[in-house]
């Protein structure tokens, strides 16, 4: 099974001790529910793959699932990390492009179709993304039809896009907007006069956008971004769907150790991988934070 | 020829509330005018389209000849100062002050060298690297004005620059912008609702009013000669009463009754009326409106009276302290009445 993994991107709080003993196990009383739940059903099923991973048939601890689980999937982890920080680039600069467009366009209709249209991939589970992609880039799908139907290629021309590149694809259309809800929303919260004033000193739009909007709102693109890596990197169904076999994605291979040979220990050594490929993420956005951080 | 032409120029929100009807104003090459008026009066309206962030549906604007009417802002060579500064906060002090010269594509020395005048003029050496949300309100102001005349604008709009200061840095800067913008030359466009502002800063004021402008001229004149109560009201004459006129010439206090057509409306200030204990012994022709003291406020150099006559309330100044309840009569000098044809239609 893919597994979900940790989302990084969430600011975490502490809140301010209550001063006194009387009031600090109310406090512990009060989160023990929510610690126990993260508990039983992430730290500990976390630990015992990790634990597995390590694990040999005889009981001592070992690289050798490692060792095979690398031997065998390499190229499936390259080829892993390189969609998903593909899609990440595409899906930074597609939020980016609509993000701004809505906070600076100046054509009223169109920025409220834009916003309106924006959205829908947010409500598509993956599986329905996959589905729509295979119809959508097949050899005789919707795509090849209308560039043949409108005389930009050739009919022997049509190739089908279900490899790598579907996987792209199904991943920009169904991410980017999230990372372009949280964009807007950022950048809608900006002071206009300060895009004005830009404006007025004699910037053009798209000026305005690099010089004034992004390096203010650089923190949520980035939250939205590893966010988005984060989750890509844990999906099943699209690669599934569109791109079964080798080279493929990890969780497609996760899935085939567990359900096809039940072979649990080298499924837990790909989760692990995947999840130092996360943390390495998490370990960006981290570093970008604290950097902001220190700066105000 | 005047240097900003703007003539007829309507604008009106959602197609239907008019914001600014029918205006005309120019202004001559060196000449600071201020828009004078409350809030919701259009002025910003105005300020906005000659800036290009708001296009008029009717009307033009012409800037040395040139129509700028439908330009897109950066367009337009006017460099215009916001009410919240809106100053860039991830960039430093010169990043803010050498933005417009870098989009006008100067080398960065050129706009290092153009930065350190600015500095000097504006008293701010040796805060280049400072980010402007380590800033003062007084100093932010500043580099405001500097990222604004950096660019060395052909117009400088001012959409109330001032109302975010205490009102000692305010004053100062007054003075100051005042002495820069003779210094410099430079057309500028203030919008205010503050009269002594407007007085101060000001070669012309125009008074607006309900998206109009109402009345334009040298401070002075607007200040003594208001065409209208409206304008006498807000540069500060705003004790307003009905008058007759007597049989002798004398003015005296409208009574309840007297028909519409025999009125004058009447303004003046508080400090051009006196309160007197006797109502006699006054300069002849001046108006005598006996009544009772109902509240004196203590303001500093005096106090202020606010005294109720038969038929209406006035407030007037005074050195000396008398209790409230006295009777007392408010003498205002004939010279210091503003009149106008009854009431306003």
């Amino acid at each position: 099974m893919a597994r979900r993994l940790p989302s990084p991107g969430g600011e975490i709080t502490v809140a301010p001790t209550v001063n006194g003993s009387t009031g600090s196990w109310r406090a512990y009383a009060l989160v023990a529910p929510a610690l126990a739940v993260i508990a039983a059903f992430f730290v500990l099923p976390l630990i015992l793959s990790a634990v597995l991973a390590f694990r040999s048939k005889g009981g001592d601890f070992t690289f050798e699932h490692f060792a095979k689980a690398w031997d065998l999937y390499q190229t499936d982890l390259m080829f892993t990390v390189g969609i998903v920080a593909l899609s990440t680039f595409l899906i930074g600069v597609v939020a980016v492009a609509i993000a701004g467009y809505l906070t600076l366009g100046e054509n009223p209709r169109a920025v409220a179709i834009l916003r309106w249209l924006y959205r829908w991939p947010l409500f598509i589970p993956f599986i329905v993304t996959g589905q729509i992609m295979r119809t959508f880039l097949a050899k005789n799908g919707m795509l090849n039809h209308a560039l043949i139907g409108s005389g930009l290629i050739e009919p022997l021309a049509a190739q089908s896009l279900l490899d790598w590149r579907g996987i792209v694809v199904a991943f920009v259309w169904k991410q980017a907007p999230f990372v372009t809800l949280l964009l807007a929303g950022a950048m809608a919260s900006l002071e206009p006069q300060q895009i004005e004033a830009a404006r007025n000193l004699g910037a053009r739009r798209w000026r305005v956008l690099l010089d004034v909007i992004l390096p203010q709102v650089r923190g949520t693109l980035l939250v939205g971004l590893v966010l988005s890596f984060v989750t890509m990197l844990s999906v099943l169904s699209v690669p599934m769907m569109i791109n079964p076999n080798s080279p493929t994605m990890i969780t497609v291979d996760v899935a085939y150790r567990i359900s096809t040979l039940s072979d649990y220990a080298v499924a837990n050594a790909l989760c692990l991988m995947s999840l130092a490929v996360a943390a390495a993420g998490a370990w960006f956005y981290l570093q970008h934070a604290k950097r902001q951080t220190l700066q105000s | 020829m005047p240097y900003l032409a703007i003539e007829n120029v309507s604008v009106s929100y959602d197609g239907r509330t008019r914001v600014l009807d029918g205006v005309s104003l120019c202004v001559e090459r060196g000449e600071m005018v201020a828009l004078l008026g409350s809030s919701g009066c259009g002025k910003t309206t105005l300020l906005r389209s000659i800036a290009g962030f708001v296009i008029p549906e009717d009307g033009t604007i012409r800037v040395a000849g040139e129509d700028l009417t439908r330009l897109p802002p950066e367009k337009r060579a006017t460099a215009m100062m916001f009410q919240s500064y809106a100053l860039w906060p991830h960039m430093t002090v010169a990043g803010n002050i050498g933005y417009g010269l870098k989009m006008r594509g100067w080398k960065s020395d050129a706009i290092a060298t153009r930065v350190g005048e600015m500095l000097k003029l504006l008293q701010l050496e040796g805060f280049t690297e400072r980010l402007v949300t380590q800033l003062s309100g007084g100093q932010r102001q500043r580099v405001a004005m500097g990222r604004a005349l950096a660019v060395d604008p052909h117009l400088l709009l001012l959409d109330e620059p001032m109302s975010n200061l205490d009102y000692k840095v305010r004053v100062e800067l007054r003075h100051e912008l005042r002495a820069l913008q003779r210094r410099i030359g430079i057309t500028a466009v203030y919008v205010t609702h503050d009269r002594e502002e407007a007085l101060t800063l000001a070669d012309r004021i125009a008074v607006m009013d309900a998206g109009r402008i109402v009345q334009i001229g040298a401070p002075e004149e607007i200040y003594h000669r208001p065409e209208s109560a409206f304008v006498a009201g807000f540069m500060g004459a705003d004790n307003a009463l009905d008058l007759v006129e007597t049989a002798g010439g004398a003015l005296a206090a409208a009574v309840a009754g007297t028909p519409e057509a025999a009125r004058l409306r009447a303004h003046f200030r508080s400090d051009a009326a006196k309160l007197a204990l006797q109502a006699s012994g006054h300069a002849a022709g001046a108006l005598l409106l006996p009544g009772i003291v109902a509240q004196s406020v203590y303001v500093g150099h005096g106090y202020r009276y606010r005294v109720r006559t038969d038929d209406a309330e006035v407030w007037v100044q005074a050195p000396e302290r008398v209790a409230e309840g006295t009777a007392a009569t408010v003498v205002v000098p004939r010279e210091a009445l503003l009149l106008f044809p009854a009431r306003n239609p």
